[in-house]
């Protein structure tokens, strides 16, 4: 009896235990890893004064989460900090206002070729739109039409212009964010969405680079062009969702005969009984 | 209905419907089961001649199955590499211009003839063509 | 006689079929008061079947390298012919079976099965969980996403916690200092063959140790529902009034395994997303945490103790002294009372822990 009273008594003991250490909130271990850190962040990231200013901007972009660092766009040397901003290690600071496009275009080429033929890039010097007056600097986010807004646009001229641009882009843009929603959906149902995500990249960039001519009717024919394009990407997203409905109609099959076949087992059972 | 007759019928609708489970669960099973019908049919293979030197053979895949291209006395010869007799694939011999099976020792001649050995059937000879410098097969 | 008649004589003659059938099918009596909880265990073997019959089908795709694996899971999702129905209902499968272990173990607990004669029986279902646990963290490796890759380094992680052998220990299991490809060959070798076998070999374990004990008489429904086993010498529990396994019991385990058949079919049919987070669409990449990762459902208790615990040694300890005082569980209680209501003590501490435990996880799931 009593040594019945003894075991059952640390029984309740230890379940306090347990109860009790869980109350005592404690310092959360932080599992998730940082990505590593390149010297300039180091450095730039404990600043207060203009040298800490792009750095949560950039934290923040689509730069930042597509793997661009620093060094990417200004050169330099990321791992050692004595030589970071040396130019023999190809650091290229900031750039001027005229030399943005350039800075910019080391990448984005195509971008580059248009907005050099257009109005605003023969504008540029002359109180001209660069890349930095629309996108920002450091706090780069993927392009949506709304970038093309009334406040920004009016800086210089008239919106009219623009809203044209914007109106004439904005069915092929509806689509485009459309099909990007159904593929990110469907990715995360198993389907491989490799190939046809790497496709509407294309396209959407294809579509994006037209604004850079600023030129209406040049916007109108690359639309119909496009829309080609992304009735095949429709094509295939509309296959992909018919053949997971054939599926869930299986499905409902299978179910439905499980469950008629338990019923059919449980009367039979009953009838032994 | 009495208990024998709703027994019998029981056990029959759940039989049947069991049975049915296995055939749905069978299908599936034998279609993933199955080899994939590629297009390796049909598919035309170019080697460029200068691959191929002469006296030289060069072996490759046709449709799923090994085939060898060699060039000889200034003569080309497409045939399949396979060895009619037990399956072996054959080797070119260089000196004596004929096509030897390590298997078994079956000789085939460079239009796949049979010369000597096991081997029932001559090699199958594929069909090419030669243009702007390289062989198309098939 | 009839040609079938005949065939049936020459065998019977050989192995005495006749009474085989009738000591193990129609002659063995169930008590007349057993209940659907015991169809678990039957479910657990058509679950357990399932889960080898669908690994087969996928290692006849499935590529255990490090730099083909998640494509080769790619392939076997959208190019071969229904194996995404054989991949889903491999993951899906998996998940269920440790929720149906969790039944089993609780109702086994809340009726006092475990209670003598039956300790052995106890003891070997306690490896069987464990070793359950240990194919399914094995498992979750092989696809090679970024959630197999980081949820396995999460649960490494914790085995470094050990004093003195703690970083020797991670670096064993993993077979480098972090996960990479040898831990995918080691973690394959364990999942395919290592563990798949030993549980074969408990399962026969197991169901050899029911059936030299017999089943026990479940605690409801009864007046006396005390444990009558006096422990004087062996004896075989049986219940000469009670019910035969065939076809009666046999009909009603049936009806309960196509139930959960059911069950498994919604889930893999309408719901398969619900154990694939985005990030199991994402191949591995070993320079790049994505956030917030955590192990799966049934490891979040486990985890989450680690994290709220001061120190993760003592995280680890706590951990197993509770598992430790469930394996001992027969031996601490040795109470003879079986019915959940007139043990008051033990319910109590019952269901503290299940609210611990479902605590735990849902805090784990949303922290």
């Amino acid at each position: 009896m009593i040594r019945s009273t003894i075991r059952h008594i640390a029984l309740a003991a230890l379940i306090l235990c347990l109860a009790s250490s869980i109350a005592i909130g404690a310092v959360v271990v932080d599992t998730a890893a940082k990505p590593p850190a390149t010297v300039c962040l180091a450095c730039h990231g404990s600043q207060t004064g203009p040298g800490g200013i792009p750095v949560k901007p950039w934290q923040g972009s689509v730069h930042a989460a597509g793997g661009i660092g620093c060094q990417d766009c200004h050169g330099g040397d990321p791992k050692d900090a004595v030589n970071a901003m040396s130019p023999a290690r190809g650091f290229l600071g900031v750039p001027a206002e005229q030399g943005i496009p350039a800075f910019c275009g080391r990448c984005h080429v195509g971008i580059l070729e248009d907005y050099l033929k257009s109005a605003h890039g023969r504008a540029l010097g002359k109180g001209g739109p660069t890349c930095v007056t629309c996108h920002g600097s450091h706090e780069v986010q993927k392009v949506t039409l709304e970038i093309i807004n009334e406040k920004r646009c009016s800086a210089c001229h008239t919106y009219e212009r623009a809203a044209r641009i914007k109106a004439a882009m904005q069915e092929v843009e509806r689509n485009l964010v459309r099909i990007d929603g159904e593929i990110t959906r469907l990715k995360q149902e198993g389907v491989d969405t490799d190939a046809w995500g790497k496709q509407l990249f294309a396209v959407r960039n294809r579509y994006h680079r037209l604004f850079h001519n600023v030129d209406v009717a040049l916007v109108r024919k690359e639309s119909a062009a496009i829309r080609g394009e992304l009735d095949k990407l429709d094509d295939f997203l509309s296959r992909t969702d018919e053949e997971r409905y054939r599926r869930k109609i299986a499905g409902a099959f299978a179910v439905g005969g499980f469950l008629v076949a338990a019923l059919l087992a449980h009367l039979l059972a009953k009838s032994y009984d | 209905m009495n208990t024998g007759t709703r027994r019998r019928f029981l056990a029959t609708s759940l039989a049947a419907l069991l049975a049915g489970t296995a055939g749905a669960v069978l299908y599936p099973l034998l279609r993933y089961l199955a080899p994939r019908r590629t297009d390796t049919a049909q598919q035309a293979v170019r080697i460029p001649l200068a691959e191929i030197p002469d006296g030289t053979a060069k072996f490759f895949d046709f449709e799923g199955k090994p085939a060898v291209l060699v060039s000889s006395k200034g003569k080309l010869a497409c045939l399949s590499a396979v060895c009619t007799h037990l399956g072996c694939i054959v080797q070119w011999q260089k000196d004596r211009e004929e096509f030897r099976c390590p298997c078994h020792g079956g000789r085939f001649a460079i239009d796949g003839t049979v010369v000597s050995g096991p081997p029932p059937r001559p090699l199958a000879r594929l069909p090419f063509t030669v243009a702007n410098g390289s062989v198309t097969v098939g | 006689m009839n040609p079938l008649q005949k065939l049936h004589t020459w065998i019977d003659v050989r192995i005495g079929i006749d009474a085989l059938l009738k000591k193990e099918l129609t002659g063995y009596l169930l008590p007349r008061n057993i209940n659907a909880w015991y169809s678990l265990g039957s479910i657990l073997l058509v679950l357990f079947s399932i889960q080898v019959l669908t690994g087969i089908l996928l290692l006849v795709y499935y590529v255990p390298d490090a730099e083909k694996a998640f494509q080769s899971v790619t392939f076997i999702m959208n190019q071969v012919p229904f194996g995404w129905l054989f991949r889903t209902c491999h993951a899906v499968g998996s998940n269920l079976m440790i929720l149906a272990l969790f039944g089993h173990l609780l109702s086994v607990l809340f009726m006092g099965s475990y209670k003598s004669p039956r300790e052995f029986n106890w003891l070997s279902g306690f490896v069987l969980f464990n070793l359950v646990m240990g194919i399914s963290l094995t498992g979750y490796l092989l696809p090679w996403s970024q959630l197999s890759f980081w949820a396995t380094t999460v649960a490494t992680n914790s085995v470094g916690v050990v004093p003195v052998i703690g970083e020797q220990l991670v670096e064993f299991l993993r077979g480098a200092k972090s996960v990479g490809p040898p831990t995918l060959s080691r973690f394959f070798v364990l999942h395919v063959v290592v563990i798949p076998a030993t549980i074969a070999g408990m399962i026969g374990l197991h169901l050899f140790l029911l059936k030299r004990t017999g089943v026990s008489l479940p605690p409801f429904g009864l007046s006396d529902t005390r444990n009558a086993w006096r422990g004087e010498q062996y004896r075989y529990e049986d219940h000469p009034d009670g019910i035969p396994f065939f076809p009666n019991f046999a009909l009603r385990d049936l009806s309960s395994i196509l139930l959960y058949l059911a069950l498994f079919g919604t889930v893999v049919f309408f719901l398969p997303n619900l154990f694939f987070p985005a990030q199991a669409f994402v191949p591995a990449d070993p320079f790049q945490t994505p956030d917030r990762i955590k192990p799966e459902w049934y490891f979040l208790p486990n985890y989450q103790t680690l994290r709220i615990l001061p120190s993760e040694l003592l995280g680890l300890a706590v951990q197993g002294a509770a598992m430790t005082f469930l394996a001992l569980l027969p031996f601490i209680d040795r109470g003879t009372e079986r019915h959940p209501l007139k043990r008051p003590l033990f319910l109590t501490c019952c269901i503290c822990g299940i609210l611990t435990f479902v605590g735990l996880m849902i805090w784990g799931h949303y922290s």
